[in-house]
């Protein structure tokens, strides 16, 4: 009796609700009460954490996707008539400054329009994973705006106005030079000098130099220069050894982002995604990972919270599935783990940039 | 929906009042904005009339749509207005600190409020004041911090910060926000002298704070460096009196690696002898763990087949017993160093070919 008892337990702890995530990444995807009103100018964001997620479930069909690329094309900041705002040229977070809705150019001047890195990023990775071939995107636009955020230190801010700086706008960076294919809107190496100053004592890698290392930033530090094609050249043999050695101490039951710090599931992707690109994923424990991953499942509303009996959010659900993803679950659609969308939205990807060099090749 | 409409007609009922009550206009202490029998709509304000609020526009086909309520769109709208005329005015001011209390995440309201903040020459003595308290209010706010930093930049002066920053450790001890200003505070300021001995208190509330670990790096490489092997000494004794204390803390054996792995773990005298002391009664992973390190890096300098083994040992105990979780990874490990170091490795002194051939044959 206790046995079966405790069987039923296990399958209702651990037991993948995919419908319930496809049904929560929908309704994020509508309307949401006015209590995440802190989550206005990062909307683009969300918008890719339900996008990429229900891409991971294979679920994209759910939503009208021309509709979904014409609203984030509205959001981007197209240089206006005379040129004058390139440097500030990128996409925005929302609609948030109050510019009459234009998914076309020119741009519309206004003293306080500008793009944001994050935006910028998760709006090409956005268009991307829908199948939108960029071809709306100004592209020289774009990498003006983005060089003009790029610091003497190496790192970014993320809008011209200035702000805080660290590794996750690198990142950032990194992205987008990477799905543009083209790397004129950074310095890679001072990028790069910024990434190995940030290195730990300890041999993670913090948000910036001194600073402690974390799980978040060695994600971002090693999949940007995983992207830039710089990760064996820049870091040697030995420190390799060492990042590794950093992230899988990570491990508790899911991940932790520091030392003595409580796990969460976002860091299943994190630190298991610098692991699978460092190459040793295969040796964490993938049923602990799992079990923590699906403890946080929210069995009522779907997605996943960073805790058990906690509130999901789309941020925790798309990163709670990426790391199960990674461990192999059979529902879900593999992620490339530098630049974060599917396997196959970055075929897509691949191609797009073929059909590029093609174009240009044939026009000379 | 209905309370909403009464409260409105009733605020318009008392506006009508009040505009034959001189007093109670000019009246300082009242503040109709968190009355909600008083308050009012900048659309409704006459002050405000002059401009024409802008809606948000998110097209036929909005995503990710925030149903906000009507006060933080009347408040917005109104920003909105603002900023597209880039209206420098004390109106303008009041109303950023109005939309801050709605979305205090809106980077483009903070941005705003600090080009009133010069232009208008506002006392920044008293926004220092301001944004303390939001920030008591909301300490993992990125554009907080970023406009605390604007201030004591503009400012010049940094005389408040370390105890400020103290105060939001004491609530939470590892918040990296207050980590990130304070180490910007105190390398921009050179701040640097009773850092060591704040290092050291929060490390006597909690050994394990993995952030304090992290400062005392910070500021022993800032001032003294890790060069004068008094200092490093020093440093070695004081993370062995705390691993005695709290075996299990991966913090203090991080750094106790980290302070020495550049010279060679196996280059400390002693420390090899001390630590096998420690596994017997004081053992944990991450104890093992630099075990393992120490024989790989003496490896690099005399690669021997006992010294091999020893890693090997060590390994399997990782891997079988103490910490298992990793197992895959120590027996990887394990095979690792075989393949870098078996080859080559100077033979036991006492042993037969064949039985080296065994040993390779086993792990």
């Amino acid at each position: 009796m206790s046995e079966e008892g405790n069987q039923i337990e296990e399958f209702e702890q651990i037991d993948f609700l995919k419908d319930r995530h496809v049904r929560f990444f929908q309704r994020s995807l509508q309307v949401l009460p006015e209590r995440y009103s802190s989550l206005e100018t990062t909307r683009l964001t969300i918008v890719f954490f339900a996008l990429s997620g229900l891409d991971v479930l294979d679920a994209l069909h759910v939503i009208d996707k021309d509709n979904m690329i014409e609203w984030i094309y509205s959001l981007q900041v197209l240089p206006t008539e005379d040129e004058s705002n390139m440097q500030r040229c990128g996409f925005r977070g929302s609609s948030h400054i109050g510019l009459p809705y234009s998914s076309k150019g020119p741009g519309t001047a206004h003293p306080y329009d500008s793009g944001h890195i994050a935006m910028t990023y998760t709006g090409l990775a956005s268009l991307l994973l829908l199948g939108d071939d960029l071809s709306r995107v100004n592209k020289r636009a774009c990498l003006t705006g983005l060089k003009a955020l790029q610091l003497e230190d190496g790192s970014f801010y993320a809008v011209p106005e200035g702000s805080e700086n660290d590794m996750r706008f690198i990142y950032c960076a990194a992205c987008i030079c990477y799905m543009l294919d083209d790397w004129s809107g950074m310095d890679i190496h001072k990028a790069i000098e910024y990434i190995r100053r940030s290195m730990s004592y300890d041999n993670g890698i913090g948000q910036g130099a001194g600073l402690e290392s974390h799980g978040g930033s060695t994600f971002c530090a090693v999949a940007s220069l995983r992207l830039m094609g710089r990760l064996e050249e820049t870091l040697s043999e030995r420190e390799l050894d060492r990042i590794r050695r950093w992230c899988i101490m990570r491990q508790q039951t899911g991940f932790h982002g520091r030392p003595n710090k409580p796990v969460d599931t976002c860091y299943s992707f994190w630190v298991g995604a610098t692991l699978e690109l460092l190459d040793v994923f295969q040796y964490t424990n993938y049923e602990k990972n799992r079990n923590y991953i699906l403890s946080t499942q929210d069995r009522l509303v779907g997605g996943f919270a960073k805790w058990p009996d906690s509130h999901p959010d789309p941020l925790h659900a798309y990163f709670g599935l990426c790391g199960l993803s990674l461990l192999g679950e059979p529902e879900l659609m593999k992620v490339h783990p530098a630049l974060n969308v599917t396997q196959r939205a970055f075929q897509h990807l691949q191609q797009l940039q073929q059909a590029w060099r093609d174009n240009v090749s044939s026009c000379t | 929906m209905s309370g909403l409409e009464a409260s409105s007609n009733e605020a318009l009922e008392l506006k009508e009042e009040k505009d034959f009550d001189v007093e109670l206009e000019g009246n300082p202490d009242f503040d109709y904005r968190h009355d909600p029998f008083e308050y009012l709509f900048y659309r409704d304000r006459k002050e405000w009339s002059d401009l024409e609020p802008v809606p948000q526009d998110d097209g036929p086909n909005p995503v990710v749509r925030i149903a906000y309520s009507e006060k933080f769109t009347d408040v917005f709208d109104y920003f909105r207005a603002l900023l597209k005329n880039d209206e420098k005015s004390e109106r303008a001011f009041t109303l950023t600190a109005e939309a801050i209390e709605l979305n205090a995440a809106n980077y483009t309201v903070w941005h705003y409020r600090r080009v009133l903040l010069q232009a208008l020459e506002k006392d920044l003595r008293q926004e220092m004041r301001y944004i303390t308290a939001i920030i008591e209010e909301q300490p993992k706010n990125y554009q907080v911090w970023h406009h605390r930093r604007m201030v004591v930049e503009w400012l010049s002066d940094p005389s408040e910060e370390l105890e400020f920053i103290a105060d939001i450790l004491s609530q939470d001890a590892k918040n990296y926000h207050a980590w990130q200003h304070r180490q910007w505070v105190i390398q921009e300021y050179k701040l640097w002298d009773s850092e060591l001995e704040f290092v050291e208190r929060l490390l006597e509330e909690d050994v394990r704070n993995n952030s304090a670990w992290n400062q005392r790096h910070f500021v022993i490489s800032h001032t003294t460096g890790y060069s004068d092997p008094a200092i490093l000494d020093r440093e070695v004794q004081y993370c062995l009196c705390q691993i005695r204390k709290a075996p299990h803390n991966e913090s203090v054996w991080n750094y106790l690696k980290g302070i020495l792995q550049d010279r060679g773990l196996s280059s400390h005298p002693g420390l090899l002898e001390r630590v096998l002391e420690l596994k017997e009664t004081q053992c944990s992973p991450y104890l093992l763990a630099f075990l393992v390190d120490s024989y790989e890096d003496a490896l690099e300098t005399n690669n021997t087949r006992a010294t091999l083994n020893q890693a090997q040992e060590v390994c399997a105990l990782l891997a079988q017993v103490k910490d298992t979780i990793r197992r895959e990874y120590w027996l990887f490990l394990g095979r690792s160093l075989e393949s870098k170091y078996g080859p080559t490795a100077a033979p036991q002194s006492d042993a037969a070919p064949s039985d080296a051939a065994d040993q390779q044959e086993l792990s």
